[in-house]
Formats: C-alpha cells, sequence, structure tokens
C-alpha cells in the first residue's frame, strides 16, 4: 500500500504498481505459512504447558483429574520443604561450577579447532558428534565405564595401581561425574558457537596484532577476547537456561538423583514430585519459579553486559 | 516465471505442510478408540525384542490369554506394550484422563491409585471360593476391608542367589556352610574381600525397588514403618535401626559396592561374575533357565539377626481395571475370567505363568497344588523357594509416596553416607508422623 500511494507521478500504471505489493504479500503469506508449523507447535508444546504450570502452581492436583485451589499453598510448602531446598542449593552449586567449566573448555576447544591442522574437520566432527547422540545412550555408557571396580575407568587405573573411589556412588564424586560428563557431552555444541564467533574476528587485526610483535596471550586478551564478547553473553545465557532447566535423563539413568539425594537437582526434584509421587500442582509451582529465577538471571545478564555488548558499542 | 513456480510450490507446501501438521498434532490431544476395545497396558506383550528368549516366553503368555478371550468375547482386548508401568506414562494417562482400561500394578502403587478412585472392585466378578484361593499374606495388600481391588498374577520373593564357584573359591562348598545369621553374612563378606573376589551385593540405587528389598531386613527384627492400626510411625524402633546399621555396615567395611554391577541385574552379574552373591527376586531363576541354564548357582534364605525370625518380602504384580475406564464392568470380568476364576482355564494359566513363562510362586492356592502336582517345583531352587523362603514372606507393603520417601532418605543416608542409623530412623519416624496426622484413605499396610 505504501508504495502505490508514494508512486511518483508517470511512475508505471496501476497494474504495475501492485506486483511489488502482491509480491510482498504472497511473500507474507509463504512465510507465514512456512512458520504456521513451527508457531502452531511452539503454542501446543510450549505455549499452552508454560500457561498451565502457572496455573496448576495453584492448585493440589492429586494426578488423577482432581484438582483443589490452594492459592499460594504450593509456594509456602516449598520454602518449608528441606528436599526443595536442598536441590536448589545443590543446583545452584553445580551451575556454578558447570557453567565457567563448561565456557572455559568450549573456548579452548574453539580456539584449538580453529588453526589449521591435518584433520582439522574431523576433530571438530568427533567433539561435536556427542551432540547427536540420545542423552539416554550417552548416559547408559558413562554407567557402565564408571560402574565400581568393573567399569572401564576403574580398570585403566587399576593397572597403574590407583584405587578408583566410586564415582557414582559416593556423593561428592557423583556430583563430580555428573558435570564430567555433561561437559564432555555439551562441550562440542558450545565450541561450535565459539567457533563461529572466532571466526568472524577479521584475520587482519591478527596480522597487525602480530607486525606490532603481539604474542599469543596478548593477541587473545586484545582482540579475541573483547571482540568475542557478543559471542560468550549468549553462551552464558543459553548454557544456563539450557543446564537448568536439562540434563534430566542423564541424571534419571546415571544416579536417579542418588546417592542420598546428592544429585537431585531442581529439574529431578520436579519430575520426582510429578511423576513418581503425583503431586502435579507442587511440581507446577517449582517449575514456575524455576521460570522465575531465570527469569531474574537473564535480566541481570543483560544488564550487568548491557545486552551483551558489555559498553562496547557494537563490537 | 521459473522463481514465481518455484514461490508457488513453496507456498502451496507450506500450506500443505500447516494442513497436515495441525490435525497431526492436534490428534495427539483427542481421546481414542471404542468401547468395543479395551487397552491393556503391560510391560511384555507385544514383544518389543523377539531375539530375548525370557520375554518371549512371557509376551506369548499375554496375547495366547488375550486371543482365548477375544475368541469369545464381543469385546475386544487388546495389548500395549509401554515400559515398566508406575513411570511417567502411566502417570501422565491417568492425570489427563486417558488410562487404559486394565493394567498392571505392584502393591507399592495400589494406595494411591484406590485412593483416587480409579480401581474397580473387583470382589462382585469373583466367587468366594476364588477369593479364598489367594494366598492370603500375599493378598492383603491387594484388599481394602474384605474388597478386592487388584489380582496378583505371581508370588516373588527375594533371597540371595549365589554363584557356586565363586562360593568355593573361599571355601563355602556345602549348604551348610552358607551364611544364616547378618554376622556370618558380614564375615563371608569380608572373606570374598580378602581374597578378592566379587562382592555380595545389595541394592544401592535409591527408590521404590531399594525400599522393597529392605523391608524384610527390618521385618526380621521385629522392626515395622506403621504401626499395626495404621495410624502412627513405628520406624524408629530397634528393628529399623538395625537394618539400617546393616547397609551400613555393607558398605563401610566394603563388602557391598555402591553401585550394583550389570546394570542391577542379578542373575546377570553372577553369570558374568561381577559378583559372588546378589540379593534379589525369584524372577532371576527364569533368567538363569533361558540364558545360562547350566550356570552353578544356589539360593539361601535371606540371614537373620540375633533373636530375628527368618522374613522375606512377596512381590510381584497384580490385574486391576480402571474404574474411570470406557467399561470398567468388562475390565473386571477379564481380569476375574484371565487369574481369578475356579475354571480349570485360569487356574491352568495361573499355573503356565508361575512356572513355565515365568519362575515364581503361584498366588493362588489350587495352582499352586496343580503346579507342583505338574512338577513345576521340581527344581531345587523352586522347590527351596515354595517350602523354604515362601512361608517366611510378607506382602510387599504399599506405603504412600511420603512414607516411602522418608524411608528411603533414611536408607541412603545410612548406606552410602554413613549417617546414624539411631538418628535417621528417629527423623524419618518424625516425617511419617507427620503425614499421618492429616491421612485419610485406605488402611496403609
Amino acid at each position: 500500500m505504501t508504495a502505490v500511494a508514494q508512486a511518483p507521478a508517470g511512475a508505471p500504471s496501476t497494474t504495475s504498481g501492485r506486483r511489488p505489493t502482491s509480491r510482498r504479500r504472497r511473500e507474507a503469506l509463504a512465510a507465514m505459512l512456512f512458520l504456521a508449523p513451527d508457531m502452531l507447535g511452539l503454542l501446543l508444546f510450549l505455549g499452552i504447558p508454560m500457561v498451565a504450570c502457572l496455573v496448576l502452581g495453584f492448585f493440589q492436583v492429586d494426578g488423577f483429574g482432581g484438582y483443589k485451589w490452594i492459592g499460594l499453598g504450593n509456594y509456602e510448602r516449598m520454602f518449608a520443604d528441606p528436599l526443595f531446598l536442598h536441590s536448589l542449593r545443590t543446583t545452584l552449586l553445580y551451575l556454578v561450577i558447570l557453567i565457567p567449566g563448561l565456557f572455559v573448555v568450549s573456548l579452548a576447544l574453539a580456539l584449538l579447532v580453529r588453526q589449521r591442522f591435518p584433520l582439522v574437520g574431523l576433530v571438530r566432527s568427533m567433539l561435536f558428534a556427542p551432540n547427536v547422540v540420545s542423552l539416554v545412550v550417552v548416559a547408559l555408557v558413562w554407567k557402565f565405564m564408571l560402574t565400581d571396580q568393573i567399569g572401564v575407568i576403574d580398570r585403566i587405573l587399576g593397572f597403574f595401581g590407583v584405587t578408583a573411589p566410586s564415582w557414582l556412588g559416593t556423593p561428592k564424586w557423583a556430583v563430580g561425574s555428573i558435570l564430567v560428563v555433561t561437559i564432555w557431552f555439551a562441550m562440542g555444541y558450545y565450541m561450535l558457537i565459539f567457533l563461529a564467533g572466532l571466526q568472524d574476528i577479521p584475520r587482519e587485526y591478527y596480522e597487525v596484532a602480530k607486525l606490532d610483535g603481539a604474542g599469543p596471550w596478548q593477541t587473545f586478551r586484545h582482540i579475541t577476547w573483547p571482540l568475542l564478547k557478543p559471542t560468550s553473553f549468549f553462551i552464558l545465557l543459553t548454557s544456563t537456561v539450557s543446564m537448568m532447566t536439562g540434563g534430566l535423563d542423564l541424571l534419571y539413568v546415571l544416579t536417579s538423583g542418588g546417592p542420598a539425594n546428592s544429585t537431585t537437582l531442581i529439574i529431578y526434584y520436579i519430575y520426582q514430585q510429578a511423576f513418581v509421587y503425583g503431586e502435579f500442582g507442587y511440581a507446577s509451582a517449582i517449575g514456575a519459579f524455576l521460570v522465575v529465577i531465570l527469569l531474574i538471571w537473564s535480566a541481570a545478564l543483560f544488564a550487568l553486559t548491557r545486552g551483551g555488548r558489555f559498553g562496547d558499542g557494537d563490537k | 516465471m521459473a522463481g514465481i513456480r518455484r514461490r508457488s510450490l513453496f507456498t502451496a507446501a507450506a500450506a500443505g505442510a500447516a494442513t497436515l501438521g495441525a490435525p497431526a498434532l492436534l490428534s495427539g490431544c483427542g481421546k481414542s478408540g471404542g468401547a468395543k476395545e479395551l487397552t491393556f497396558w503391560n510391560f511384555y506383550a507385544p514383544n518389543p525384542n523377539p531375539g530375548d528368549p525370557t520375554l518371549a516366553a512371557q509376551s506369548k503368555w499375554f496375547e495366547d490369554m488375550v486371543a482365548a478371550w477375544n475368541r469369545e468375547h464381543e469385546t475386544k482386548i487388546r495389548l500395549q506394550y509401554v515400559t515398566i508401568l508406575g513411570t511417567p506414562k502411566l502417570a501422565t494417562a491417568f492425570a489427563a484422563d486417558e488410562g487404559p482400561d486394565i493394567f498392571l500394578i505392584s502393591p507399592g502403587d495400589i494406595l494411591r491409585y484406590y485412593n483416587a478412585g480409579v480401581l474397580t472392585d473387583l470382589t462382585p466378578y469373583l466367587t468366594k471360593e476364588a477369593i479364598a484361593d489367594f494366598s492370603r499374606p500375599n493378598m492383603d495388600t491387594r484388599l481394602v476391608g474384605d474388597r478386592v481391588y487388584a489380582l496378583p498374577m505371581e508370588i516373588e520373593p527375594l533371597a540371595m542367589f549365589y554363584s557356586k564357584p565363586l562360593m568355593e573359591s573361599v571355601g563355602v562348598t556345602a549348604d551348610s556352610d552358607l551364611p544364616t545369621t547378618w554376622d556370618e553374612m558380614l564375615a563371608l563378606g569380608e572373606k570374598l574381600k580378602r581374597a578378592k573376589k566379587p562382592p555380595i551385593v545389595f541394592c544401592a540405587a535409591p527408590g521404590y525397588y531399594q525400599n522393597f528389598t529392605w523391608y524384610p531386613w527390618m521385618w526380621q527384627g521385629g522392626g515395622n514403618a506403621i504401626s499395626a492400626d495404621g495410624k502412627h510411625s513405628a520406624f524408629d524402633s530397634p528393628g529399623a535401626v538395625h537394618a539400617l546399621n546393616l547397609y551400613k555396615q555393607t558398605i563401610q567395611r566394603g563388602i557391598s559396592p555402591r553401585v550394583e554391577p550389570a546394570n542391577a541385574d542379578g542373575a546377570l552379574a553372577l553369570m558374568q561374575g561381577y559378583a559372588a552373591a546378589y540379593h534379589t527376586g525369584i524372577w532371576s531363576v527364569a533368567e538363569f533357565r533361558h540364558r545360562k541354564p547350566k550356570f552353578p548357582y544356589g539360593v539361601f534364605a535371606p540371614p537373620t539377626p540375633p533373636g530375628g525370625t527368618p522374613k522375606t518380602v512377596l512381590g510381584g504384580w497384580a490385574f486391576v481395571a480402571n474404574a474411570r475406564g470406557r467399561d470398567p464392568e468388562t475390565a473386571a470380568k477379564f481380569c476375574a475370567w484371565a487369574i481369578g476364576s475356579m475354571e480349570q482355564d485360569s487356574i491352568d494359566r495361573v499355573v503356565d505363568w508361575c512356572t513355565k513363562a515365568k519362575a515364581d510362586i503361584a498366588p493362588r492356592k489350587s495352582a499352586l497344588e496343580l503346579a507342583t502336582r505338574n512338577g513345576g517345583y521340581d527344581d531345587p531352587i523352586m522347590k527351596k523357594f515354595k517350602d523354604e523362603i515362601f512361608p517366611t514372606g510378607r506382602g510387599e507393603p504399599r506405603y504412600p509416596p511420603v512414607v516411602y520417601k522418608a524411608i528411603s532418605d533414611a536408607i541412603q543416608a545410612c548406606q552410602l553416607t554413613g549417617a546414624d542409623p539411631r538418628q535417621q530412623a528417629e527423623l524419618a519416624s518424625k516425617q511419617i508422623d507427620a503425614y499421618l496426622k492429616s491421612y485419610e484413605g485406605g488402611r496403609i499396610l
């Protein structure tokens, strides 16, 4: 419509003037139709469940179709529930170690595979490979490898005379094992994102730095790191959300939340409440609380980094 | 023109995807099926893994049973395989009011389903003679008052399975050398450890199954989780404390591993030499029979504490009919017809399940007698289970989730973090009492 209204005198006839509008409409329609299945899927499987979760949080739900309005009852129960508080503490501790660990390992790998060396493509593929395997399969393979005394890791250590601890049967080692497996599984994906960020940095900057006599550390500190800030922001944000809300299958197969609740992260506690005890209302309230925590974290991260620009303009 | 055609093609493709995709997505939310067909959720049939000989025999039993019913009745039964019941699939189905018409249930879940009004009272479809035919210690947790809400298809007692070659390697060569007390069992575990042999394995993974395997150790010393009237905690008792301490000792003294080998498959762990002894159930007999029939293994009754009495727990699944299903009456009739009638076919079916498809104790007196006459318990291991271990059994408790979790946390804390058993028993007892104060529903057993 704008094109028609602004068409100057002597411009092509009305018919030809409609063409761009008509084309744009058709393109818009095509775009909407392409997006429709995805949007419908998001609405059905994300939008509606999210709203339902928020609403269910105010009900006592027996898991058999019985609903009773209890207002903030589930939220009051949450803060008096020692197991919920334990799972929250465990989750925060887990994230405090996991997110920086994942960040550093992924960045180091991205810096490594950015180099040109024989079979670099194969190395990149191998590092990314765990991402294309089901997390249940990943967990099963690791579970067999980490089994006390007969797992391959214990056998290798035993060959060198080292007595291994019970990786999955001792509280502190179980948390450590989950951390290692999670980093192993996720690092390829975040490495790829870092790699994309690294490849966006113009090579000329490095060439000039080299001419100026900068060493690898100075190059990293003054060129790579500042120009990777938007990518780093994106990774910090998405990895926190993903690690806090995902990995249930890993926990379920590897430790079932044990030993003695030591790996009962909040996502596993939600699962237990909903599907083991049938407390769908309580589980929904915890889920809603988790969303609030993630929103606060995201807002804080946006504010602290000025939307990922870190006060450095659009770099 | 080529561009337009391509764009048109894309537009049409997108429209098609949207049109086809929407109903496909929406259909997941709708009710399905009609009243002429009832669904039976189970974890045996149709067989998802034809290569597994154990599962093949069990799947066939289900398929034959349903085929026999479908030949004679207008309302058909359709078997639907689901992974072990009590998982999210069943919980989600009931939450959406889409539960199966018939399903299998373990005693631990019965009260939750009964309290929600989901279980059909099967009593009107059973004769008094048939109800009396079910073994009572095992049947108790399937009754509310004198009404029957679930029909057991099997009885699965726990015992100690062991590898004969591994036991012989540490000098246990005769039945009289096998441990009969906790102290002897712990001493044997240390002997195996000193000889660098595989361990004695007790369940260490948290969950309903670990509680199930732990209860008999508590009962042996006279302990209980709930008082006889079902209204108070009885967990803060010497029996419970001693049993918690037993599990603590097995780990602290290095007798049992913190993580079970062979993915917690007792028979497999023994066959592959990962365990010298394993606390597991009678179902392992079928595993040996189908996978490695010549493997030399034995069974001994769970040892007892000083002054204790022999006890084991009787597990096993049961048929139930969904009271909110499409046709609860026919579903209940099916359950009764299949394994709860005095008709010979029904009794034969129980015999076949417990002695041919599986290796279990028949839950009905008539079936147990017939199976014994037919040689179903001639095998020395099965005979030992039937004559020595099963009579010491008590039905698997039906504790609500809060009670289960309090006990589970106590077991895990003592076993895997070395916590003080007395303190843990007190803590769990307080949690159970707090819950029982407001509990309303069927009697907790």
